[in-house]
């Protein structure tokens, strides 16, 4: 087709362990929006990174304006006419607009940099997209909806032909979205081809021409958007086959007593109005997308963030938690997802991380009783299977299963009854995973209370007696096993703006 | 070679004192060999190694001793401080001008050394542990502080220590015990030497057997790991400014006792050296790994090349550059170390 402008052909790209795209198809024509869709982990980033010269493919063929291309960097697929307008900004704050969109190519007269001509070509740039935004104005002062118009008046600057938008709607309020919408039509109409990144079915079925789906790294295939609807995307983005058994039901007891009770939990924009209880011996799910605000919840309940309001109960009483030492005091260990940086501290051993949480209880006089201390790490080691050489080993010497089992001895040793495992098989390989499932299977048998959030419904829904699903800082739906399926759970955590709001408001009146 | 390194690192003893440690001893006693012939050479015949000049490399080595000990607990959290040159100057300044203008007994300044030295140390460890602020701009701050608050107390004199045969000299034996024996020689016995290793002996029980040590060295490696493990990590970090504050009030004593005058608006110059001889000794830059022992040996380094030089009819001021260089080549030898592993 002559109109087609980008075509991505069997792109190839494979990390250490990870097969991250597998013979992936992409095109894009002049003057369509496409959405690119898919679970997190799908391959979409990775593909628009490879597209824009971020990381190097391993095979397959880029074919951009009937000419194949290879770009080694960013700066080279700009020049080519590919901008991608990212979910972070890359503004500079002190800097004003005219400044940002020209930066590294300023108008110059003779050693001098034009500031006349830069913000009069700015300006220009401006009333082409029918935005009202002043040139000379300092970047910070902007909303986070018009630094993001900067970016795309840059983009635009930049001569591009395909503008790739990365979750543009995350930051922005329902106006702002309006007007993006509405800039985005825009282009569309002159003929830029765009690629539109969100999660946000509704959107998708508002702006977009195509949805092509991803999963697991491989091409699922594309629809025309007014043809299908969202539950065929839906079930395009879960459909895959799970190897492991599910839970079918409920193994936590019915009268088992709350050993958590969350009120009202709120801590800055992404936990709003968090309301849950843990029972003894549960697991209870925590699903949902990057960014739905599930460890930031965790993190605001075990005090590792302030938290503006909210109430916290455990055994029934209310628990003064203000830092992760209160949390500890009061039976909670955390487990988070970035190991390296907040699990253990690697270059010490494995009997010094398992009593890093409780080394008071190892004291002999002023003194560590290292033999205690020894005899308890290997006591937690053979108990877990931990595989390591000896208890004086380094963690980081360790593959990322066995970290993750010292960590849960540390929390052993510190007597938590309520562990949240935050993503807990992130990095481990298949065999390893399988060992850490059963291992926290057998915690809940033993009385341990668990909170596990995973991005992995296959995950959610072989551990969990309970699952709560959260989108954009809100509890979007809440679920037995027994009851839960992968399109019910997708559908709560794509659950769209104002839907949430109704649910917000009826969850407020709740008392 | 390389499998007769192995077997050599592989020993007992040598494992038991940490392999660079030995490489740092032979490379020390390389280093007096060294100075020992060219200083033959430039000097015509004089040598580096004799009994005058030892000593005088072993007093230079207790105040620095005390300060690098101390500030070797600040780098194990991975922190660092600038001030313990100022600090140590300022005690004894305060501390001595006391005795001389306000009668105060030579016992009483003693303790005030290492006693103003801990406020300092306080006042640092509150500023880095609980307003976090970093440690490198902090000490900066204490240490032009430490500077003036030496001079203003003292009107910006110099204080000149009690002699040997003065009312108060005594506290001199504390560095060096002079006996005079029957044939009128007179024996020097380095007690400032029994106290350094005394010291060391203690530091090292602190940082590698009671609690507080440990968790300096976990803040060091990974902080938020050890916050998250439910520490309160504030109260351990303030802890290690205070001791290294605390030791560089005590380094104070030992210099006013090998150079008796304290000089106002000085004393920066030793922070570096302090600091290079406890990075060559092994403790790294970034935290989390600490040796006492090493830091022990790196003075003597420091100390032997502060000698080393003089013999050899140099300028001190090459001492300067020289540190600076031994320094940053240190921090280079650890930080490309961390990198392999």
């Amino acid at each position: 087709m002559e109109d087609v402008i980008l075509t991505m052909k069997g792109i190839d790209k494979t990390f250490p362990g990870v097969h991250a795209l597998n013979h992936v198809d992409f095109d894009v024509r002049r003057g369509e929006v496409h959405a690119l869709m898919g679970e997190n982990g799908a391959g979409k980033s990775t593909l628009m990174k490879v597209l824009t010269g971020i990381c190097a493919k391993d095979s397959g063929e880029i074919v951009f304006e009937g000419r194949t291309v290879e770009f080694r960097s960013p700066g080279e697929a700009q020049e080519a006419g590919i901008v991608i307008v990212h979910q972070e900004l890359n503004m500079i704050g002190h800097l004003t607009v005219a400044q940002n969109i020209f930066i590294g190519r300023e108008p110059k007269r003779g050693l001098f940099i034009d500031d006349a001509r830069m913000n009069k070509e700015a300006a220009k740039l401006f009333a082409q997209l029918r935005i009202d935004i002043d040139p000379k104005e300092t970047m910070s002062n902007l909303t986070v909806a018009k630094q993001q118009m900067c970016e795309i008046a840059k983009a635009i600057s930049h001569d591009a032909k395909v503008i790739i938008f990365d979750e543009p709607t995350a930051a922005l309020t329902e106006n702002e979205i309006e007007q993006l919408f509405a800039i985005i039509q825009d282009l569309r109409a002159k003929g830029y081809g765009i690629v539109y990144i969100s999660h946000r079915m509704d959107e998708i079925k508002r702006i977009t021409d195509r949805v092509t789906v991803m999963r697991d790294g491989q091409y699922i295939g594309t629809l025309i958007t007014a043809e299908c609807t969202k539950e065929d995307i839906i079930s395009m983005m879960v459909g895959r086959v799970i190897y492991e058994d599910p839970k079918t039901e409920n193994r936590c007891p019915p009268g088992a007593p709350v050993v958590l009770k969350v009120e009202h939990l709120n801590a800055g924009r992404l936990v709003r109005d968090v309301s849950f209880e843990l029972h003894q011996g549960e697991i209870l799910g925590f699903a949902g997308l990057v960014g739905a605000g599930r460890t930031e919840t965790a993190r605001a309940l075990f005090g590792a963030d302030p938290r503006d309001s909210g109430d916290i109960y455990i055994d029934g009483k209310k628990a003064e938690i203000h830092s992760p030492r209160d949390a500890v005091k009061a039976g909670i260990g955390y487990l988070s997802e970035d190991r390296k940086r907040f699990g253990a501290v690697l270059q010490k051993s494995v009997a010094e991380n398992t009593t890093l949480a409780s080394l008071q209880k190892f004291m002999k006089g002023i003194f560590i009783d290292k033999r205690r201390e020894a005899g308890t790490a290997a006591e937690h080691v053979k108990a877990l299977k931990t595989k390591t050489p000896d208890v004086e080993q380094p963690v980081k010497n360790l593959s990322g299963g066995n970290q993750q089992k010292v960590i849960i001895a540390k929390w052993l040793v510190s007597d938590a009854r309520i562990m949240i495992f935050d993503e807990p098989t992130r990095g481990i390989d298949v065999g390893a995973k399988q060992e850490i499932y059963e291992l926290m299977a057998k915690l809940a048998e033993t009385g341990k209370s668990i909170i596990m959030i995973s991005s992995e419904l296959a995950e959610i829904l072989r551990l969990s007696d309970r699952i709560i699903v959260m989108c954009e800082g809100r509890i979007t739906g809440e679920m037995d096993i027994a009851d839960a399926t992968q399109e019910k759970i997708m559908a709560a955590a794509t659950r769209e703006i104002d839907q949430q709001r109704q649910a917000g408001a009826k969850e407020g009146s709740r008392p | 070679m390389k499998i007769r390194i192995e077997r050599f690192r592989a020993l007992r003893p040598v494992r038991a004192v940490g392999f660079s440690r030995v490489v740092l001893t032979l490379v020390l006693i390389l280093l007096c060999l060294l100075f020992q012939a060219l200083s033959a050479i430039v000097n015509h015949g004089s040598v580096f190694l004799t009994y005058e000049r030892l000593i005088s490399a072993v007093n230079y080595g207790y105040f620095i001793g005390f300060m690098a000990l101390g500030v070797t607990f600040v780098i194990a959290t991975g922190g660092i401080d600038f001030s313990i040159g100022s600090v140590m100057f300022a005690a004894g300044l305060i501390s001595g001008y006391c005795f001389r203008h306000y009668g105060f007994p030579m016992a009483a300044c003693l303790v005030m050394c290492p006693l103003i030295g801990m406020v300092f140390g306080l006042v640092n460890g509150f500023l880095v542990s609980y307003v976090r602020l970093p440690s490198f701009i902090t000490s900066l701050g204490l240490m032009q502080i430490a500077k003036s608050v030496g001079s203003l107390f003292t009107r910006t004199q110099n204080v000149s220590w009690p002699g040997e045969s003065e009312a108060g000299g005594w506290f001199r034996s504390l560095a060096n015990l002079k006996i005079t024996l029957s044939g009128g020689r007179v024996l020097n016995i380095p007690t400032g030497m029994i106290l350094l290793i005394a010291v060391a002996v203690l530091c090292s029980v602190v940082l590698h057997k009671t609690r507080a040590g440990r968790y300096m060295l976990h803040l060091g490696s990974n902080r938020e790991a050890v916050h998250l493990s439910g520490v309160d990590t504030r109260r351990w970090e303030i802890l290690a400014y205070v001791i290294c504050g605390t030791l560089a009030g005590f380094a104070a004593i030992f210099y006013v006792s090998c150079y008796t005058t304290v000089l106002p608006g000085k004393g920066d110059t030793f922070n570096n050296e302090a600091i290079a001889a406890c990075v060559m000794g092994g403790t790294s830059m970034a935290g989390g790994l600490a040796s006492i022992l090493g830091t022990l040996i790196g003075t003597q380094m420091i100390a032997v090349m502060q000698e080393g030089i003089l013999a050899m009819g140099l300028s001190i001021s090459f001492q300067y550059a020289l540190t600076a260089l031994i320094l940053i080549s240190a921090v280079i030898a650890d930080i490309s170390s961390r990198r392999r592993n």
